[in-house]
């Protein structure tokens, strides 16, 4: 797996890319996410449109990062989510608890002022 | 590809990429979609982790075993830890609403939704996962 943090106002975007396994996977995503919810970061959107697949501890990630921001009082919304992405997160009706968008501009647009 | 193909790996999820290389390198040479490929890509991640967490439970010293068999109709994959085993029944439903924001839970879901059959049973000193996905799945 490979990730790329940046900052898009208030926003933090987290684009993940590759396959997503498991292993050391999961510390480069939490050590990430708690450096800029740290420094105050409220809202992080996880773009997944070049991630090729992932596994359950892939969507373990995923929902151990929702668990980590909501704790922070923040929100975390996934965007530009695969049809192989999408078919696990049915399978397994996570599809219930991430809000998902499109695209990235609109999982940005979509935050609470 | 030889009828069958193994591999072996010691008990750490850090060599994942390892056996996801292999099972690419298999079902490369097979009559497999890209999206079947990834299926057993996936399945085979999930049986490998599941071996090693909670098979061998992180026991270093402990193997995991990977083979690859060649059907007239599509692919086996047994996947073999050294364990004490485990019963496949007693996992927690992780569709269930008071463990869906459970972080773990979901391998075999996973694989029995991507593979056509599965079949764990005890082996040897541990347990024994087998795995079949046919090229046509009115093949089964």
């Amino acid at each position: 797996m490979k990730l790329k943090a940046s900052e898009h106002g208030s926003v933090l975007i987290i684009e993940l890319k590759g396959k997503i396994m498991g292993g050391p996977d999961a510390n480069m995503f939490r050590d990430t996410l708690k450096e800029h919810l740290d420094k105050g970061v409220k809202k992080v959107v996880v773009d997944l449109g070049k991630v090729d697949w992932m596994n359950s501890s892939g969507l373990g990630i995923l929902i151990g990062g929702l668990t980590t921001v909501k704790n922070a009082d923040g929100e975390m919304k996934l965007a530009r989510v695969t049809e192989k992405i999408k078919s696990l997160l049915m399978i397994t009706k996570l599809i219930q608890v991430f809000d998902s968008h499109e695209t990235v501009e609109t999982a940005i647009a979509s935050f609470s002022e | 590809m030889k009828k069958i193909e193994k591999l072996v790996i010691p008990s750490d999820t850090d060599r994942l990429p390892e056996v996801d290389q292999f099972a690419e390198k298999m079902t490369g040479e097979l009559d497999f979609s890209r999206d079947l490929r990834d299926d057993i890509a996936i399945s085979v991640s999930e049986a490998v982790n599941n071996a090693i967490l909670h098979g061998n439970k992180n026991d270093g010293s402990k193997n995991v075993t990977v083979e690859f068999h060649k059907l007239e109709n599509g692919i086996q994959i047994n996947i073999s830890d050294e364990g004490g085993g485990f019963e496949s029944n007693e996992v927690p439903d992780p569709t269930k609403p008071e463990n869906i924001m459970e972080t773990t839970g979901r391998g075999l879901l996973i694989i029995r939704h991507l593979m056509d059959r599965v079949d764990i049973e005890p082996y040897k000193n541990g347990t024994k996962v087998t795995m079949v996905k046919y090229y046509i799945k009115d093949n089964a």
